[in-house]
């Protein structure tokens, strides 16, 4: 293959407009920019919290004022100001909340639909409960009632705070306390909405659960609090989404996620994340600080899943904590940086009980000017008897400007705790290209299904709805990008 | 800023020699340093308290200290005594094409040459290699000359006596197609503090074969650093072997700044006690078609603690780079620790890169294999263990020098069953 046909295949990947770029006019009620304790009065005065949210939030934000910007990750990107971001952003048409679809601004759903995520066809076809955050409100909350007859709570956690307040000060910033970071604290103190799961002990979760998320106003940063509860016994697979529109202003993303697995629970997260990236010179795009944290009790399992395609700076590390004997994490991802993408991502796999196990499948996908950087810790404790973790990270390079990174912590206490971690990275062989092509493959295709058996092992663990949107996700980022 | 550095810094400023206009800059840059912390992350898992509380000092040279003998290794001596050069004890005879020169001794000219290349390797990120160039003042400088190949190993031994402080450095360059190899010791009689750094220039198609040992324990704070620059085509194998000590550190780079140069590391480390070792390994792969093979082993007893860092990181130019790390560690007790990060920074499309960590304990089934035929849990644990790092013992080119260190890696074996 001539190099000017390689370079002529990636520029026109590159090139590629981002899909889900666009605005769209819902009026909305946003806070002026700008952070002090009266803002976070009024957001929680705006969802009429009890006090004691109120004080919670507030001592976050005493803490935050205290703690310093993260700066060990591999990613660079301008000082944020704080005071330029808007706090609270709700679409107008909320003000009484809609009771079902028909009762929703046509314009919010013909924004979803845009992006793909037919609300009605899901009801319908999918089997599956959608929870869709629009900004700072949750907009519609769909099978309920078939949730509720299985004893499941689904709901967004501003009225989880007024409906089952003892679940939500007992699990609330148990598994990421307030202080845990930067970024974590800023969400308690300013979180507007997200969503609260709870499965009762024994319960298997009747459908899949969902969220779809989405950035709208200009400005605005989202600050989502996910708490998800798995009592005894029981299971649930969660699924979160999302996609943004085009704008030049960066955006702050802080999210929260916090996983509570009780004994013989199981709770299985999967992210398919395609925030706007920034243009090809990086900007605009959201800045993506994330903290997701899991905790598992006695034999009880969490695995993350993720697909991350999006966002110009990604910041990123699901965790698990085995605490309980016996108990399981695992982390699955596929990243793809490319343009001038940064994402410094991985995972935490903290071994506290007898005979816990981990595995880690990390999947980098470099390409054009992006930095791709995989971040891990695995620790042993002391009393992490017979423990076993497995690590495997693989980095993909496609293209001389773009960038592959691994930094994984092992730490080992416990003599009986097996650690393995392996890491690889490389470009996509010719000879492989070669092959295809010789049968007949178009270049663009060769690769798409290299990258394809690249990703397989994360892809499987995907529930299959995402699986399908995820492949096809990573098709149309990487079209024609390699030679 | 700590106290010990304060101190340092002040007798740095007192050395107006030859090496001023770099001790000049090493001064600037320690004085704008953060002493190091747990958030340091060159220094996370080894706490410095060890240094601020040392009561070493700088002593007289005495001439009671002789360098261990290896058997059947001649080599040709360099000798430093409490950081002074020892030229009684250090070989006067060199072979044809090696010269060894004390930077004082030099004309006015070969000084300000010399000042080039002094700290042009050793990166400017290392803490004590600055402590070094602020505090080191026989500074040697070796050289072989072109093609030549020297039969005998070069041996660099620090020796220091009891409570002594000593900063020694030498610089050793390689020209083109010579070949040498140099073995770097340091010895001491204990609570001791010393900083030993060696920058080598090895250029095109010349070959180096280094060894360092680290051999002390006890009571001494050892620091040091070992780097390499490679040229076109040339070659360089290394072999490390560390045991702990109340504190030691050993940073090593390997950088290749010139294509096809080739660099092996093999590097164990054998821990006992309340030992610490810990040992940062970087390469940097400048230049295309380079390749790099790094074997990195351990085993850790009682309570002691090691820390491996192992960084390979590939530049944008530095096309068709091949790199292997590969770490490997045996835990041996409750109360022991391990803490390692193999790093890959790579900005290259068309390289082959990968590492590689484990950590567990002694294979139980090769345990039981071995007691099942009548040999002892300890005995059996020994030979397990030493069958593990003489892995690595094997491949030094030196077989002599290989001779002499499995017995005393034996012998730290069967010290560590006895606990």
């Amino acid at each position: 293959m001539s190099e000017f046909y390689m370079t002529e295949q990636i520029d026109k990947a590159l090139a590629r407009e981002y899909e889900a770029g666009f605005v769209s006019d819902v009026e909305s009620e946003t806070f002026m920019p700008g952070l002090d304790e009266d803002v976070i009065r009024r957001i929680s005065e705006m969802k009429g919290e009890p006090e004691w949210m109120l004080e919670w939030r507030l001592s976050a934000f005493r803490d935050w004022l205290k703690m310093d910007e993260p700066d060990w990750a591999l990613v660079d990107y301008p000082k944020i100001d704080f005071q330029a971001i808007s706090y609270y952003s709700a679409p107008k048409s909320m003000k009484d909340k809609p009771k079902s679809l028909d009762e929703v601004d046509p314009e919010l759903l013909r924004t979803y639909e845009k992006l793909g995520i037919p609300l009605i066809e899901q009801q319908m076809l999918a089997g599956v409960a959608v929870d869709a955050v629009f900004d700072s409100v949750s907009v519609v909350t769909t099978f309920r009632e078939k949730l509720e007859e299985a004893g499941v709570i689904f709901c967004p956690i501003s009225e989880a705070v007024h409906k089952h307040p003892d679940l939500v000060k007992k699990y609330l910033g148990s598994v990421v306390p307030k202080k845990d970071n930067y970024y974590a604290a800023l969400n308690c103190a300013v979180f507007t909405d997200g969503s609260f799961v709870y499965i009762p002990k024994g319960t298997r979760c009747p459908m899949e659960l969902s969220t779809y998320f989405r950035i709208n106003e200009q400005n605005t940063g989202q600050f989502e609090r996910t708490l998800i509860i798995a009592d005894e016994g029981s299971h649930v697979s969660y699924l979160e989404g999302c996609t943004a529109p085009q704008r030049d202003e960066n955006q702050l993303h802080a999210a929260v996620v916090e996983l509570v697995a009780l004994d013989d629970a199981e709770i299985k997260y999967s992210t398919v994340q395609n925030w706007y990236p920034g243009d090809e010179e990086g900007k605009g795009g959201i800045y993506n600080f994330v903290t997701k944290r899991g905790v598992c009790h006695t034999n009880a399992k969490i695995s993350w899943t993720q697909v991350e395609t999006g966002s110009a700076v990604t910041w990123k590390y699901p965790s698990c904590v085995l605490k309980g004997d016996n108990s399981i994490g695992e982390f699955y991802s596929v990243a793809l940086t490319r343009g001038r993408q940064q994402a410094d991502t991985g995972t935490k796999m903290i071994h506290l009980g007898k005979n816990t196990k981990s595995t880690i499948i990390s999947k980098g996908i470099s390409a054009g000017k992006s930095n791709n950087s995989y971040r891990g810790l695995v620790r042993m404790n002391p009393g992490a008897e017979g423990a076993r973790n497995f690590t495997q990270c693989d980095s993909l390079l496609i293209g001389d400007q773009c960038g592959a990174h691994t930094f994984p912590y092992v730490e080992s206490r416990n003599p009986s705790a097996i650690v393995e971690h392996e890491a690889t990275t490389s470009k996509v062989s010719d000879e492989q290209m070669f092959l295809c092509q010789q049968r007949g493959l178009d270049p663009e295709k060769a690769v798409s299904m290299i990258v394809n058996g690249f990703c397989k092992e994360v892809f499987k663990e995907l529930p299959m709805e995402f699986a399908v949107e995820a492949g096809k996700l990573l098709e149309i980022s990487l079209e024609g990008s390699v030679g | 800023m700590s106290e010990w550095l304060e101190s340092a810094i002040a007798r740095g400023q007192d050395n107006q020699d030859w090496l001023a206009p770099k001790r000049a800059q090493a001064l600037d840059a320690l004085a704008n340093t953060q002493w190091p912390t747990r958030k340091t992350e060159a220094w996370r898992y080894t706490p410095l308290k060890a240094v601020e509380r040392s009561s070493a000092k700088a002593l007289d040279s005495v001439s009671d200290l002789t360098p261990v003998a290896i058997p059947n290794v001649s080599a040709i001596e360099l000798v430093f005594v409490n950081g002074q050069f020892d030229a009684l004890q250090s070989t006067k005879a060199l072979p044809t094409g090696l010269t060894v020169q004390l930077g004082q001794d030099l004309s006015a000219d070969q000084q300000a040459e010399a000042l080039r290349s002094f700290s042009n390797i050793k990166p400017e990120r290392h803490l004590f290699g600055l402590v070094n160039d602020a505090l080191a003042k026989d500074v040697l400088l070796v050289t072989v000359a072109e093609g030549i190949e020297i039969a005998e190993p070069l041996r660099i031994s620090s020796l220091l006596s009891a409570g002594a402080e000593s900063h020694t450095r030498v610089l050793v360059r390689l020209e083109k197609g010579a070949q040498l190899a140099v073995i770097e010791d340091v010895q001491s009689q204990g609570d001791s503090l010393s900083t030993a750094f060696v920058e080598y220039d090895v250029a095109a198609e010349a070959s180096l074969e280094h060894y360092r040992f680290a051999l002390q324990t006890g009571s001494n704070l050892t620091i040091g650093g070992s780097h390499f620059q490679l040229s076109d085509k040339s070659k360089m194998h290394s072999t490390i072997v560390g045991f702990g000590s109340e504190l030691s550190r050993l940073d090593t780079d390997i950088i290749h700044a010139g294509e096809f140069a080739d660099a092996k590391l093999n590097a164990m480390y054998l821990l006992d006690g309340k030992e610490l070792f810990d040992l940062h390994a970087t390469v940097e792969h400048a230049m295309p078609n380079g390749t790099t093979e790094e074997n990195v082993r351990g085993i850790v007893a009682d309570r002691a603690r090691a820390v491996f860092n192992g960084r390979i990181h590939i530049h944008r130019d530095a096309q068709k780079t091949l790199a292997e790390l590969n770490n490997r560690n045996l835990l041996m007790s409750n109360k022991a620790e391990i803490n390692t990060k193999p790093e890959l920074e790579i900005y290259a499309d068309d390289v082959r890169c990968a590492h590689g960590a484990t950590i567990a304990e002694i294979d139980k089934q090769a345990l039981y294999y071995l007691e099942t035929r009548g040999i002892s849990k300890s005995k059996a644990q020994v030979m397990l263990n030493f069958g593990f790092i003489n892995e690595l013992i094997d491949l030094m080119p030196n077989e002599a020098l290989a001779e002499w260190v499995r017995p005393i890696i034996r012998e730290r074996f069967a010290q560590m069953e006895v606990k």
